[in-house]
């Protein structure tokens, strides 16, 4: 599996990727996805991410990608 | 100025293969440059169902010599050998009902020097979209056309992916972010000489100029690292996958290795291939 950018966040990663890589290719990619099933770890493993990026303050910098690409979409439908 | 890329191609492999290589391309012996990768939100809409994925992706790169000739290194954040690592944001829906998968990767940093989108749209082919193999056999046989190939000729049909790939580059030098980060390595004449000439035009033309090589470069990588993922999960599911990953990490890490030690510096780069 790839790893983290946090290598203290490996760890919940790699379970949250299994999780994950079973329920696609088992569920969703069959058409047969009721919910999420690997929430919960995502939400362990996000937890532990975030905390990551802002101690390496790459939060913001996602943040203002985020909405620089919003407002270069509202732009572009502007001009279109 | 932008300048705008586009190319069309087919997998031989079936659209649920290639949207589950999508998320499993990394790493790959054809993207031993990126370090590492993560999955910054994801939901799930059982209603259309369709996933949104939004993941981070740090890369190594090489800044070009032509790019650092134009630009101080401090722009771009690259050593004195131009090696430089870069965040790629990545963002995806896949519809699995209607059979596409629409991705956008973008860089994070430097998008004041370049920026670079890549935006993807794969398909199922339309004829396996509307007509399911019963129905299409069914009619078939009904009709009297079917022959005892036609299933597998279906199959042929069934097993392909059509994608399309546009790379927009845009190089919107910012005068006023640059002058705020810079402190007194030149002097007034020297940034007033700088940043006129930036100004002008040929600098932000040049640029888009080596990102569009490289973006056509880096395609046929790309390409063939996610066919290398398709091919280990065509011939040993997901466990051949996980392996192949495996190994493929520890080799790149054994090359960062025998680099970092090796020549005897810090350096991290590997040859790049975007």
């Amino acid at each position: 599996m790839s790893a983290s950018l946090a290598p203290e966040c490996n760890d919940v990663k790699e379970r949250y990727d299994s999780c994950f890589l079973k329920w696609y290719s088992d569920k969703f990619l069959r058409g047969n996805a009721k919910e999420d099933e690997c929430a919960p770890l995502f939400k362990q493993y996000k937890s532990c991410l975030d905390k990551a990026l802002k101690e390496r303050g790459i939060d913001t910098m996602i943040q203002e990608a985020r909405e620089d690409n919003r407002e270069n979409d509202a732009e572009h439908m502007k001009g279109s | 100025m932008v300048k705008f890329y586009e190319t069309s191609y087919s997998y031989d492999y079936s659209f649920s293969a290639v949207a589950l290589a999508y998320f499993l391309r990394y790493p790959n012996p054809y993207s031993t440059h990126v370090v590492s990768t993560d999955v910054i939100d994801r939901s799930y809409d059982p209603a259309s169902q369709q996933l949104t994925t939004t993941r981070l992706h740090l890369k190594k790169s090489r800044v070009p010599a032509a790019v650092l000739a134009l630009l101080p290194r401090r722009a771009v954040g690259a050593s004195e050998k131009g090696d430089s690592q870069s965040f790629i944001l990545e963002t995806s829906t896949v519809d699995i009902k209607n059979g596409w998968m629409k991705t956008e990767s973008r860089n994070l940093e430097w998008t004041g020097v370049l920026s670079v989108i890549e935006k993807q749209m794969y398909r199922r082919p339309i004829e396996v979209t509307n007509i399911t193999f019963s129905n299409c056999e069914n009619a078939a046989a009904a009709h009297g056309i079917i022959g005892p190939n036609s299933r597998e000729a279906d199959l042929k049909t069934y097993e392909k992916t059509d994608v399309t790939t546009t790379v927009v580059l845009q190089s919107r030098v910012n005068l006023l972010k640059w002058r705020s980060n810079s402190s007194g390595t030149m002097n007034g004449d020297e940034k007033q000489g700088f940043f006129s000439r930036w100004s002008m035009g040929p600098v932000q033309r040049s640029i888009e100029s080596i990102g569009f090589k490289r973006a056509q470069r880096s395609q046929p990588n790309a390409k063939e690292g996610m066919k290398v993922v398709l091919e280990r999960l065509r011939q040993g599911g997901l466990v051949a996958v996980l392996d192949g990953m495996r190994r493929d990490r520890e080799e790149a890490n054994q090359g960062v290795f025998k680099r970092r030690y090796g020549e005897g510096d810090d350096t991290k780069a590997t040859e790049v291939d975007e």
